[in-house]
């Protein structure tokens, strides 16, 4: 304990670091500035300034890549409160209570209430992660080969069956991106797999191109001449921004219940962000004295899922951080951002780069700081940023994503490969796939392959190696428990009926 | 979707997933299996073909019937995706990457940005000649000032090959 408190002055000093403080600013202010915007998601945002941190160095770029997202992640609360528009699914249940707030006149009250939850529950998160993750480096370093598959399976087939609509299509997706992993190199045998007898994909598909494509391109494809957004004519002004006492008092609990919420779910590896914020919503409005509240613009229905989305944001990055298992699409790309940049996640990474994790958690706090600062004076500018007409916006971003894309290899192909997984993306996503599991795929499935292969050849062919082994006998154990869960699931089906079409209302 | 069709969302996606599989299944077969001791390049795409198969398969088993309890639950703002694709969007969106790749290689930097950026735009409906017109004018500026001159973007501004 005393250790991890020496560990995180010793990441103040990374984050204060002038240059590592600029980028993190940077990151959080551009990451709200896009995340305000209708229709950009965190997913979006990061991977358009994912070619940015090619350039720097990696604390700093890990530093920028985090502020992004919980940059955009505030910022599309805004959205999904005054504007019933959430660019980010979790905020999905936000809007429920949020945007009648907004019409009801107290906007600007809901999204005080979100910026204190999230500032809690961040900090809370925070805590955790400290205490945490070196408990967790201890076990891991008891991993093998045949823990580490076990261990990326289960949170493989967490990530595709608890996102959003049918399992089945989860599962689909994340084999489709453990397959875009396979394209390429092969690493033991050198043999070219799918490559087409194109040499650009001799090095693989770009993650790059892959995100932009199935979060850029193929939601404009979807979106164009469809999307009814109206312009929001809400005013919030600073002084709006305050909650009323009677409005605090009835938010706290519900704050404190939500980030213990997300809390929870985040050591889990594979639960996404929606079902967490879905959960903690729910949870509100089972122990409410009056649940007929809710969807009116109860103040609880705004500050429980935020609180969890915000906790639980920060307590991913400890099975990301400690394990390199991502728990959901965000925390993928960061993963990837990482490994681009010659750094393998894992046990070993608190010990070998302390920099990059004691400076992120640091940063974290700094971060959250500057966006409660930011936010209350610049709410005026958010606000009018959120009228920008998508007939503008679907172009500029289009254009930034191709100049984005060039620029991590200089490679016109990449800008192709972006136009190619825009269609796959579009496809899947009006055949009611959700496309998010792919770069959980795409970033696990080399490592997968890697460790598996490598497991075979110590057991020597033996399957029964994943249940010998106590530890992989677990995540095993827990895979085939999660596998049943939705069988049986299916088999009642009737009767879950009205949950599912609520967790599909909410969910992405 | 009321009106009643002959093959659902989820029945079009098990044939979509069964294709696909197939497909990596019979190009996986192309490369080395070796054992799964000694496993080869193609072991695991084979294997992965094969799962998605069986995913495609229990996809179509428990379908629902066509017409019946689609799932279209877009989140506002997000397009409804039903009713097949915006052809003219998806024309010009598509049509502005590949102009963008296509000039870049033959013209430079300056018309891809104008070209990518016009051709998306003419993709909305609400967006006019002139509206498209100007926009692309801006970014490109905004591209030659701060992609150009600030972060010395690679690509020349014109160049003909």
């Amino acid at each position: 304990m005393h250790q991890s408190l020496m560990d995180l002055w010793f990441g103040f000093g990374i984050a204060l670091q002038p240059s590592n403080l600029m980028w993190s600013v940077f990151g959080v202010l551009i990451g709200n500035l896009i995340g305000v915007l209708p229709g950009m998601g965190a997913l979006t945002t990061i991977s358009m300034l994912l070619p940015l941190t090619y350039v720097i160095a990696p604390v700093p770029a890990i530093l920028m890549l985090a502020g992004i997202f919980y940059g955009s992640q505030y910022g599309g609360a805004i959205g999904a409160i005054l504007l019933n528009l959430p660019s980010h699914p979790p905020h999905a249940v936000t809007c429920l209570d949020g945007y009648p707030m907004t019409k009801a006149g107290r906007g600007g009250a809901a999204l005080g209430i979100t910026m204190m939850a999230s500032f809690f529950a961040a900090s809370v998160g925070i805590v955790v992660m400290i205490f945490l993750s070196p408990v967790l480096v201890q076990i891991a370093f008891k991993f093998g080969p045949a823990e580490i598959c076990s261990i990326m399976l289960l949170g493989l087939l967490a990530g595709a069956t608890m996102s959003r609509g049918s399992p089945l299509k989860g599962v689909a997706m994340t084999i489709f991106g453990l397959l875009c992993g396979v394209v390429g190199t092969d690493v033991i045998s050198g043999t070219m797999r799918y490559t087409f007898d194109l040499p650009d994909l001799a090095d693989g598909v770009e993650l790059g191109a892959l995100c932009m494509g199935l979060f850029g391109i193929a939601d404009f494809l979807v979106s164009v001449n469809r999307t009814t957004v109206k312009p929001s004519d809400a005013k919030v002004s600073m002084k709006d921004m305050r909650p009323t006492r009677a409005e605090m008092k009835q938010a706290f609990w519900p704050m404190v219940r939500g980030t213990m919420v997300g809390t929870l779910f985040g050591a889990m590896p594979g639960t996404g962000p929606t079902i967490t914020t879905f959960i903690a919503y729910a949870l509100e409005r089972k122990i409410a004295k009056d649940p007929s509240r809710f969807g009116k613009g109860a103040i609880e229905g705004v500050a429980a899922p935020e609180a969890s989305a915000h906790s639980k944001t920060q307590v991913d990055f400890i099975p990301t951080l400690s394990l390199g298992i991502p728990g959901d699409a965000v925390m993928a790309l960061i993963l990837g951002a990482l490994i681009i940049k010659g750094i393998q996640p894992g046990p070993q990474l608190i010990t070998e780069h302390p920099d990059i994790f004691w400076g992120l958690v640091a940063s974290f706090w700094i971060g959250n700081v500057l966006l409660v600062i930011m936010n209350v004076p610049m709410i005026g500018v958010w606000v009018r940023m959120l009228q920008v007409p998508y007939k503008y916006l679907y172009p500029a971003a289009l254009f930034f994503i191709c100049v984005g894309v060039y620029s991590t290899k200089n490679s016109l192909f990449d800008v192709g490969e972006v136009a190619v997984f825009g269609i796959i993306g579009a496809i899947f996503l009006m055949l009611d796939f959700p496309v998010s599991p792919i770069v959980l795929g795409f970033v696990l499935g080399p490592m997968l392959e890697e460790n598996f292969r490598r497991a075979m050849l110590l057991s020597r062919g033996d399957l029964l190696v994943f249940v010998q082994r106590p530890i992989s006998a677990w995540f095993v154990g827990a895979s085939t428990l999660l596998i049943a869960a939705q069988v049986l699931a299916y088999a009642r089906r009737p009767r879950l009926a009205v949950v599912n079409e609520q967790a599909s209302l909410v969910a992405e | 979707m009321r009106r009643p069709q002959k093959l659902g969302k989820d029945h079009l996606g098990a044939l979509l997933l069964l294709a696909l599989g197939a497909a990596v299944f019979a190009l996986g077969l192309g490369y080395r299996m070796g054992t799964l001791n000694r496993m080869g390049a193609g072991f695991i795409p084979v294997v992965l073909g094969v799962l998605m198969m069986g995913v495609g398969i229990a996809l179509g088993v428990t379908a629902a019937p066509p017409g019946q309890r689609e799932m279209v639950n877009p989140l506002p703002g997000h397009g409804t995706h039903a009713g097949g694709p915006d052809w003219r969007g998806w024309l010009c969106i598509v049509g502005g990457v590949v102009a963008f790749v296509v000039l870049g290689d033959h013209g430079g930097l300056l018309p891809a940005t104008f070209a990518s950026v016009f051709v998306s735009a003419m993709g909305d409906r609400h967006n006019t000649v002139k509206g498209a017109a100007v926009l692309a004018a801006i970014l490109t500026l905004f591209c030659l000032i701060v992609f150009h001159y600030g972060l010395t973007l690679q690509l020349p501004l014109f160049q003909w090959t």
